[in-house]
Formats: structure tokens, C-alpha cells, sequence
């Protein structure tokens, strides 16, 4: 019994700096959400108790149902394409094809750049009056390129979303040539000597093996898009007229732009549980093992 | 769920509570610090030139520091609310009139008895009569304390390029039918004849407001205290001839997209616009104190640009009003570890030799009367300047601001719906009602 105690005790040492650091970290700054979530508070002056009254306020407020629609056009528009993307690439890359190397960074450069000067960048890129596309489209008589999607309501989302595929797709594609490496090329010859051809191979051989690191994209995707901050609001400040708007820059609107931080607290506190139900969803369908690759 | 997990998840709830240090306190505010050392952040004047002011407080006071921080607005929001709230409140905080200055006012000093021990007992008189109207803005009924004082101030208008416009054979618009003429004269060129950067609210709030003074002075403001209704119908016609910048083809494709800086700012210093919604503090583009090589030919000496007002509309005022205010003022901590150090920096900083510095860079107009700047580049710039310090300024009625900014912001969500033509006019004037009615109770 004093020996296990003693090997408990130990381990629990060693986890004590984890644990103090997850709760000054983790827990505390949620728990101090929650309970501004019910305050009627500007963030500077003595908060008033409002007990839930916030949260049928939020589930009222038009803007923050636009939020939860644009998170949900957001997550698969931009994971499915910039998985795809990545997955193509980096089996391209994989092949050993001329000046891979150079290839491979150019097509992580994004990844690494500033949200702000990509933002700043695309905006000029895509400006209908003497931007890039309009340009372009001037001299090629692709008149559609010179259209105003930032400046349209009802284009103005998926014009952020093409920016952060552009930025981010060379992310997943370091992934996947990271994933790539791992899988024993003895499988691989030993389906080439069975008569699969290059389709086959991919498609049966190396996408299945390839599983954990698609969770992982996906997983990373999920919490990646309910967090997009910098992009949206350099881009568009999460408009026109709120069409863009994001959870994180609406939380940010109404803490330091409306002086609301108790509402704001209130769709943090929402942003939370959603992050945390996908995590928790895909840790239950998919076992605990699967980033790691590890069975259930 | 057995015992050891219910125990393990209470244990880390009732340690997330223990660490929970109430979230709805309010701050208590301490600068605390060395009494030798004035601690200042702010958005603005921009970094080059407070140091400028710093350096020469500093040469003329020896033994003392100033410690100046300075960032972008909205990471300065974010500062300035994370310092109130963990008790790290600066000396020296830069404000923006009305909101903003009431949400810190319980960490602010009242300034009336530093201005006077400085400028004497008719300190008011220095400053432009908007300044010291718009510093008050917002303070409960009764309370006459000053919590912040101008700086810098401004008015709202519009600037020409007068070698586009000189090109073309055109002259600066006073009416709508003029504006609306003179754009169709400046078509079919490579450049925007009237670029409105219309994405950030700021702007479009501030065009808004000119237009708005221009049909009927002053009942906007009527409208924000609940004096009068946003449904009015000149507030309507006011946000009409908002749509018609769009629909009209006056403004640019694309304008609600545009943001003012940097986009629009560097499009028009590059000539690529021959009119632009900006204001006062343009002129800034000729800084004197810069090397001049550095700077676009257009802006040398303001060789290429011109100011002028938003131009009347039909039916409305016969002239076009003058709307404008506090560009940034300056509020003292209650805490200050010296508070007479903080007004000794403060009103050097308005009216002395640091803002003497703040003038010879022309980062804006002076709060105070009589201050210029030490150099003009040219006679132009001279006569520009003359025109906003003795024409314009003291003129100035109406306000670029809104007192609350849920209004503020509704105006902005408001004009963006018009512009884009997800509100008519009537439902965009509906819906400001709304937040009004909120706002007012």
C-alpha cells in the first residue's frame, strides 16, 4: 500500500508542472469566461449579474447565427480542398520530381507569412477597381475576374475562404509528405508486383495508410476554422454587413469595439463548446489512438 | 462514472473557481512606479513622432523618463482594457472623446485643475471651441470634469487631386448635381474619379455624417439622444444619397470592399484617385520634417491635393456644414505615481514645446489655437493649412463621433446594408431606431 502510494506520488510530481500550467492556462481562463458570460460587463467597471440572460440574447442575435452558417461553410470548404490539394502535391513531391525541394518550400511559403500581409496582399489582388484579377480579367476578356467578391455579401465569405486554402494548403501538404515517408515501401512494391497500376496503388494502398494523417488534418482543420481571426478581419473586418463574420471576430467586436465584454465572454463560452464537442466526437468515432495511429 | 473520475473532474472544477479571481470586478487602477518615470500608450501621435515630443520633455526636464508605447488602435483597445483590468493602468493613456473616455473614467484624474495651474484660469479659450465641447462628451448629468483634453482635432472632409482635376478641365464640386457631373467628367480614365475606401466603419460613418449635417444640421445628434427618430425622413433622404454613391456609379467598383489604409490612402497619394473621403490630418502627407525626396510628388508640399467640403445636397442646408472634433486626446491616470509630473507632460504635450514637435510634423491640427508649425514646404501647404486652423476649424459644429458605440455601430452595419443593398434606406433607418431604442431604454 506505502509503495504504491510512493509510485503514485512520484508521478504525480512529474505531472504537477502539466497540471499547473493546464490550470493557470486552461482551465482558469475558462472557468473566468463562464462566469463573465453572465455579467452585463464593459470589462473595465463592476460587472453586473444577468444570470443566462446573455446566452437567449446570443441565440436571438442574427449575427451570430451568421457566424455558426459561415463556421459551417467554412470547416469542409476549406479542409476537403486544401487536403486534396496537399495530398496531391505531396505525392507529387514524393516522386522525386526535378527541384522538389524548391517546390516544397514555395508551396509552404504561405503557411509562414503574416495573415496581415496576406490579407493586405489579396485585398489589392482581388480589388475590382485596378486589382490583379481585374487586370487579368481587362486583358483576357474574362470579365468575371473583375468582380467585387469582398465587397458582395453574398460572396464575400467564400472569397476569404479560397485565401486560406492559397495559405494553408502547403501545410497539409508537409503533412502528407511527412505521412508518406512513414509508409514501408516493401507494401507498396508488393502491390506494383501484383499488377496495380499507379491509380490503384494510391488509391487503395497509400490513401488508407495515409488515415491518421488525414485525422489529424482534420482535427486541426476543425479547431484551425472555429479560431480564424487575422485573415477575416484584414480582409473584410467580417463584412459586408456582418456577411463574413466569424465567431472570433465577433467576440472581438463586442469585447473591445462595442465595450460588451460579458457578451462577449458569452460567444467564447459557445465557441468553447463547439470545439470541444468535435474534439470529443471525433475522439468517440474515431478512437483515442487516432492521431497516432494507434487501433482503438 | 465511478468515484475516482467524479472526484477527479470536481477536483478540477472547485480548482478552476479557487482560481477564477472574479471575472466582473472592477479595476482599482494603480500606476504605481518611479515618481521620476511618466508612463504614456496610445494609438497615436505615431511612434517617429512621440518620440520627438519624449526627447524634448526629456532634454528640458533632465531626470526625468517617459516610457512610450505605441500601437495600432484596435491592439491598443486591447492593451488599454487588459491594463485596467490587472491594475498596470498607464501615467498617460490616449482617448478618443466620448465612449472610450466614459468606460475609463473611473481610472482617470479630472484636468481642470492641472489646465489651469498651467494655462491660467481661462485655459478654455486656447482650445478650439469643438475640442472642449466634444472632451465632455458623454459624462453623466452634473458631472463638468474634464477626463481627458484634446490634442490633436480634425474636420471630416474631402480632398481633390488638382492635377487630375486641372487635366480634365474640372473644378471642385459644391453641389450634388456638381459632384455627380464633375465624376462623369473624370470618367474613363485610369483612376477612380471619387474612391470611397467605404469597408471601414469609421469612414463610412464619418461621409455619412457629412451628408446627414448637410440635409439637416444637427438632427442626427437629436436622433442619437432620443431627442428625434432615426425614421426621420431627412435621416432618410440623408441615407438615400449614401445608396446613390453606390448606385449612382460615383463611387468606385468594389468600394465597400476598400479599406482607408492602407489601401485607399496609398491609391490616392499614387494618383489613382481624383477625389477621396479622408480628412484634416492628410496634410500630414507633407510632413516638413521628413526628408523630402522621400516623399510622392503629389504630397510634397501638398503640390497635388486639395481639401474641400462634402458638397450640399438638394433640399438640404445651403451650405455645406463643417462636421469634425478630437482626433486624440489625453487622459491622466487617478493613479499616477506623480501626478504633477503626468500634467507637466500633458500640457507640454498640447500646447508646449513637445507639442510644438507634434505641429512641425503636421501629424494633424493642434488642439490649441495658435500653435503652427515651424517650416511650410510650400505656399500651398501654408495657405492648406491656414485654411483647416483659422477657416475651419473653429467653425466646426458637428461631431465625426457617435457617443455610444452600439450606435456607432449600427450606423456603420446600417450604412454597409444600404451600400450593398441588403436595406432599403427605410429599413436601414429601422433598424438604428432599434439599437437607438435600446441604447436610450
Amino acid at each position: 500500500m506505502r509503495t504504491k502510494l510512493r509510485q503514485n506520488t512520484t508521478g504525480l510530481l512529474f505531472l504537477l508542472p502539466a497540471l499547473t500550467l493546464f490550470a493557470v492556462f486552461v482551465v482558469y481562463p475558462i472557468v473566468y469566461n463562464i462566469q463573465a458570460s453572465t455579467l452585463e460587463w464593459d470589462g473595465v467597471n463592476p460587472g453586473t449579474f444577468i444570470g443566462l440572460d446573455n446566452y437567449v440574447r446570443l441565440f436571438q442575435d442574427p449575427t451570430f447565427l451568421i457566424t455558426l452558417r459561415n463556421s459551417a461553410y467554412w470547416i469542409p470548404l476549406t479542409i476537403v480542398p486544401q487536403a486534396l490539394i496537399g495530398l496531391l502535391l505531396a505525392l507529387a513531391l514524393n516522386r522525386g520530381i526535378f527541384a522538389s525541394t524548391f517546390y516544397r518550400a514555395l508551396f509552404f511559403i504561405p503557411a509562414i507569412l503574416s495573415p496581415v500581409v496576406v490579407g493586405i496582399v489579396w485585398q489589392r489582388v482581388m480589388d475590382p477597381f485596378n486589382g490583379v484579377f481585374a487586370s487579368v480579367g481587362k486583358a483576357t476578356g474574362l470579365d468575371w475576374l473583375g468582380g467585387s467578391f469582398l465587397a458582395d455579401p453574398d460572396t464575400a465569405i467564400f472569397a476569404v475562404i479560397v485565401v486560406n486554402i492559397w495559405m494553408w494548403t502547403g501545410f497539409s501538404m508537409l503533412f502528407y509528405l511527412a505521412g508518406l515517408q512513414l509508409i514501408d515501401t516493401s507494401v507498396l512494391e508488393a502491390a506494383r508486383i501484383d499488377g496495380a497500376n499507379s491509380f490503384q496503388t494510391t488509391w487503395r494502398i497509400t490513401f488508407p495508410l495515409l488515415k491518421s494523417t488525414h485525422l489529424s488534418l482534420l482535427l486541426l482543420g476543425i479547431i484551425g476554422s472555429l479560431k480564424t481571426f487575422e485573415l477575416v478581419y484584414v480582409l473584410t473586418q467580417g463584412g459586408p454587413a456582418h456577411a463574413s463574420e466569424m465567431l472570433p471576430t465577433y467576440a472581438f467586436q463586442q469585447a473591445f469595439q462595442l465595450q460588451s465584454v460579458g457578451y462577449a465572454s458569452t460567444i467564447s463560452v459557445v465557441l468553447i463548446v463547439i470545439a470541444v464537442a468535435s474534439s470529443l466526437s471525433m475522439v468517440r468515432v474515431f478512437g483515442a489512438g487516432f492521431i497516432s495511429g494507434d487501433e482503438k | 462514472m465511478n468515484r475516482r473520475k467524479t472526484a477527479a473532474i470536481a477536483g478540477v472544477a472547485a480548482l478552476g473557481l479557487g482560481l477564477a479571481a472574479c471575472a466582473g470586478g472592477g479595476s482599482t487602477g494603480s500606476s504605481g512606479g518611479d515618481e521620476n518615470t511618466v508612463t504614456f500608450r496610445s494609438w497615436s501621435p505615431i511612434e517617429q513622432t512621440t518620440q520627438q515630443m519624449v526627447d524634448a520633455f526629456e532634454t528640458a526636464n533632465p531626470g526625468t523618463t517617459i516610457e512610450a508605447t505605441i500601437f495600432n488602435y484596435p491592439e491598443y483597445l486591447v492593451d488599454l482594457q487588459t491594463r485596467a483590468s490587472s491594475n498596470t493602468f498607464p501615467d498617460i493613456v490616449g482617448l478618443q472623446p466620448g465612449a472610450l473616455t466614459q468606460q475609463y473614467r473611473s481610472n482617470l484624474m479630472p484636468l481642470q485643475d492641472c489646465a489651469a495651474s498651467v494655462w491660467g484660469e481661462d485655459w478654455q479659450s486656447k482650445f478650439y471651441p469643438i475640442g472642449i465641447e466634444q472632451a465632455r462628451a458623454g459624462n453623466p448629468e452634473g458631472d463638468e470634469n474634464f477626463y481627458s483634453l484634446p490634442i490633436l482635432v480634425q474636420t471630416v472632409n474631402l480632398w481633390a487631386n488638382t492635377e487630375l482635376f486641372d487635366a480634365a478641365g474640372a473644378t471642385i464640386p459644391t453641389t450634388w448635381d456638381e459632384l455627380k457631373a464633375t465624376v462623369g467628367q473624370l470618367s474613363g480614365g485610369d483612376y477612380a474619379p471619387f474612391m470611397l475606401p467605404a469597408k471601414d466603419g469609421w469612414l463610412r460613418n464619418a461621409v455619412f455624417l457629412q451628408i446627414v449635417n448637410n440635409v439637416n444640421p444637427g438632427l442626427v445628434y437629436q436622433a442619437e439622444s432620443g431627442e428625434d427618430s432615426w425614421t426621420n425622413p431627412d435621416i432618410v433622404t440623408a441615407l438615400e444619397y449614401w445608396g446613390k454613391l453606390f448606385t449612382d456609379g460615383i463611387a468606385q467598383e468594389g468600394a465597400i470592399g476598400l479599406d482607408a489604409y492602407p489601401s485607399g490612402a496609398n491609391q490616392f497619394e499614387a494618383g489613382n484617385a481624383a477625389m477621396i473621403p479622408l480628412g484634416a490630418w492628410w496634410i500630414q502627407q507633407s510632413d516638413p520634417t521628413k526628408d523630402q525626396s522621400e516623399i510622392p510628388p503629389l504630397s510634397q508640399g501638398m503640390a497635388g491635393f486639395e481639401p474641400f467640403l462634402f458638397p450640399t445636397i438638394p433640399g438640404g442646408a445651403d451650405e455645406s456644414q463643417f462636421v469634425g472634433g478630437i482626433d486624440v486626446a489625453l487622459g491622466i491616470s487617478k493613479d499616477a505615481a506623480n501626478p504633477d509630473l503626468a500634467c507637466k507632460v500633458l500640457t507640454d504635450w498640447i500646447a508646449g514645446e513637445g507639442g510644438q514637435k507634434l505641429v512641425d510634423t503636421m501629424n494633424d491640427v493642434p488642439a490649441v489655437a495658435g500653435l503652427e508649425p515651424s517650416t511650410f514646404t510650400s505656399d500651398k501647404q501654408e495657405a492648406i493649412w491656414n485654411t483647416f486652423v483659422n477657416d475651419w476649424l473653429p467653425q466646426v459644429k458637428y461631431s465625426r463621433y457617435f457617443d455610444d458605440p452600439k450606435v456607432d455601430q449600427a450606423v456603420a452595419d446600417a450604412l454597409a446594408a444600404v451600400a450593398t443593398g441588403a436595406q432599403t434606406p427605410e429599413e436601414a433607418a429601422a433598424a438604428i431606431q432599434a439599437v437607438s431604442d435600446e441604447v436610450n431604454g
